[in-house]
């Protein structure tokens, strides 16, 4: 929800803002997949994946994406850089190829 | 005879289903087409009141059907265009005094007769919606610029695409050009983008629609006002003829009292 209000921020006529809910409640009409079952889905993704590696639970987004014809559920779960990874705290450092 | 069963229909009630049938028949008709309009809302007729032909009224669709009367005998000829008339239906029936089926066989007989038959549609995803859809050939859908009934008309739509009645077209009724550039309501171009379906016209919010509902006189019959403009536009496209989309702009009280065009 955060980043579709991100995305159309500066475009937030009445009208504008008319279409992008129009946009998102279709998405769930025509999948039958209820917004709030999307809730649901991500707390599942949340613990499965969390088992294996760390995630950072809090930025976790799933949402259904239509493109023509086809639906497809779209989840992004970004990682969590522990101890001896490289990651996003660390930009400073060029990515290097593991062993 | 060449013969196109138009239904008229939407999913939320009120948009202007009756309003649209009753002036797209009769420009229909003023191309010197041979036209029948059907009321399809059993139990709450209106057609024949929006056209001022309430009066006129002796047998109606179900009497038809039933076996009370003959075709000719329950259509209503209305003498104010060439060749148009009116089917009405019955008022104190409901939606199950007629069946897909009789609908598609009475459909087929108008077909000998008549050009194009347009049928008012009840609103809704209920048996009459089902009734009116099953002899269509087009299907118009109507949306008013607002978000629940662009959202009842997807889900109609998509009842008309799995029933493979079709091609359906959006039809958007009570659209204000000013209010559409102030960004304050959907334009034309956000309702096809979200609806991904085609247009076949967008009649603008007129307050001669009210005044010729009063009197029982479409206006598509001789007003010259945006809305009967638009009503023409769908006329021709519906014969298929290419009109370009455009909003008709509302005229001023200038042209109104002293505009000839
Ligand atoms: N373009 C317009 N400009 C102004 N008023 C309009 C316009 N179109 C329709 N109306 C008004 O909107 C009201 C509803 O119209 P109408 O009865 O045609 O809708 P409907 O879809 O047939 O309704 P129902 O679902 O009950 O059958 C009427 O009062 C009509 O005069
Ligand atoms: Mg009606």
């Amino acid at each position: 929800m955060n980043a579709l209000k991100q995305l159309f921020k500066g475009h937030d006529s009445p009208a504008n803002t008319a279409k992008q809910r129009l946009r998102v409640v279709l998405i769930h009409d025509r999948t039958e997949i209820p917004a709030g079952m999307l809730e649901l889905i991500k707390d599942d993704v949340i613990s499965v994946i969390s088992r294996r590696v760390p995630i950072d639970r809090a930025n976790v987004t799933v949402h259904v994406d239509n493109a023509g014809n086809e639906n497809r559920l779209l989840v992004d779960i970004p990682l969590l850089a522990g101890d001896n990874r490289r990651g996003a705290s660390r930009t400073s450092i060029p990515r290097q190829r593991s062993s | 005879m060449q013969s196109v069963v138009v239904t008229v229909t939407s999913g939320k009630g009120g948009v202007g289903k009756t309003t649209c049938s009753a002036n797209i028949g009769c420009a229909l008709a003023l191309l010197q087409k041979k036209v029948v309009v059907i009321d399809g809302d059993i139990g709450l007729r209106n057609l024949d009141i929006v056209m001022g032909l309430e009066n006129r009224i002796v047998y109606d669709s179900v009497d038809y059907i039933e076996g009370r009367c003959r075709l000719r005998q329950a259509l209503i000829r209305d003498k104010r265009a060439p060749d148009l008339y009116v089917m009405p239906t019955a008022q104190t029936r409901d939606k199950t005094a007629v069946s897909a089926e009789q609908m598609v066989a009475m459909c087929d007989e108008l077909r000998k007769d008549y050009e194009y038959i347009i049928i008012d549609s009840p609103a809704g995803i209920e048996q009459g919606f089902h009734t009116c859809l099953a002899p269509a050939d087009r299907v118009l859908i109507v949306t008013n610029p607002e978000v629940s009934s662009v959202r009842d008309a997807d889900r109609v739509i998509g009842l008309v695409e799995a029933q493979e009645k079709g091609p359906a077209q959006i039809l958007i009724n009570r659209l204000m050009a000013a209010r559409v550039k102030k960004q304050e309501m959907l334009s034309m171009d956000d309702i096809v983008d979200v609806l991904s379906t085609e247009l076949i016209g967008a009649v603008p919010e007129d307050e001669a629609i009210l005044m010729s509902t009063n009197r029982g006189t479409p206006v598509a019959l001789n007003g010259r006002g945006p809305a009967a403009t638009a009503f023409h536009e769908i006329a021709l496209r519906l014969t298929g003829e290419e009109v370009p989309l455009r909003v008709q702009q509302p005229v001023s009280i200038f042209h109104r009292l002293f505009g000839k065009a």
